[in-house]
């Protein structure tokens, strides 16, 4: 989670975070926050997908989820962490998004996935920073 | 099927439970800026 890293940049111009995930908590506790302790963002938790639907998050087509290397990283982290991959547990192909809202709760910014990628955190700090109006 | 919201638009409504089932909405912390992040799985 790269923002973590540069969260006191984020938290300099003003900006909050919320992460919102679709897995179950019990998983997340064992993977992806096992080594983030003290996370100074809200993680939410959007079981049924309705809010990824709601902001227009889209399922990928197979081939972009199953011929992305990055896919195979993440599977090695679950199992490293000594899950069992059960394809029916989990929908592989929901995509996710970055957006940034400002203050009169408009979209600043808007990065929907098309593929599993993210934007660099630069990006996202300096939309923070535009959105908060400053330099 | 919805699509995202752009640049400009008002944010689509945002309200759900933290991993210790406490509520939180997109506008409680009313003036900042919010990186809104929704991620693919587990990672």
């Amino acid at each position: 989670m790269k923002v973590r890293e540069r969260w006191p940049r984020f938290e300099a111009v003003g900006a909050t975070a919320l992460f919102v995930v679709f897995d179950d908590p019990a998983l997340l506790r064992r993977t992806l926050l096992r080594e983030l302790d003290d996370l100074p963002f809200p993680v939410l938790v959007d079981r049924e997908r309705r809010h990824y639907t709601g902001w227009g998050l889209q399922r990928a087509p197979w081939w972009k989820i199953w011929m992305d290397p990055n896919v195979y990283r993440v599977y090695g982290r679950l199992l490293q962490a000594g899950e069992r991959l059960t394809i029916g547990g989990v929908d592989l192909l929901q995509l996710g998004g970055d957006f940034v809202v400002g203050p009169d709760q408009h979209i600043a910014y808007a990065r929907p996935q098309t593929r599993d990628d993210r934007p660099p955190v630069a990006e996202l700090l300096r939309a923070a920073t535009d959105a908060a109006g400053g330099d | 099927m919805t699509a995202a919201p752009r640049i400009g638009e008002p944010a689509p409504q945002l309200r759900l439970p933290d991993l210790d089932g406490e509520v939180t909405a997109l506008d409680d912390p009313a003036g900042s800026p919010v990186l809104v992040s929704f991620l693919r799985h587990a990672g």
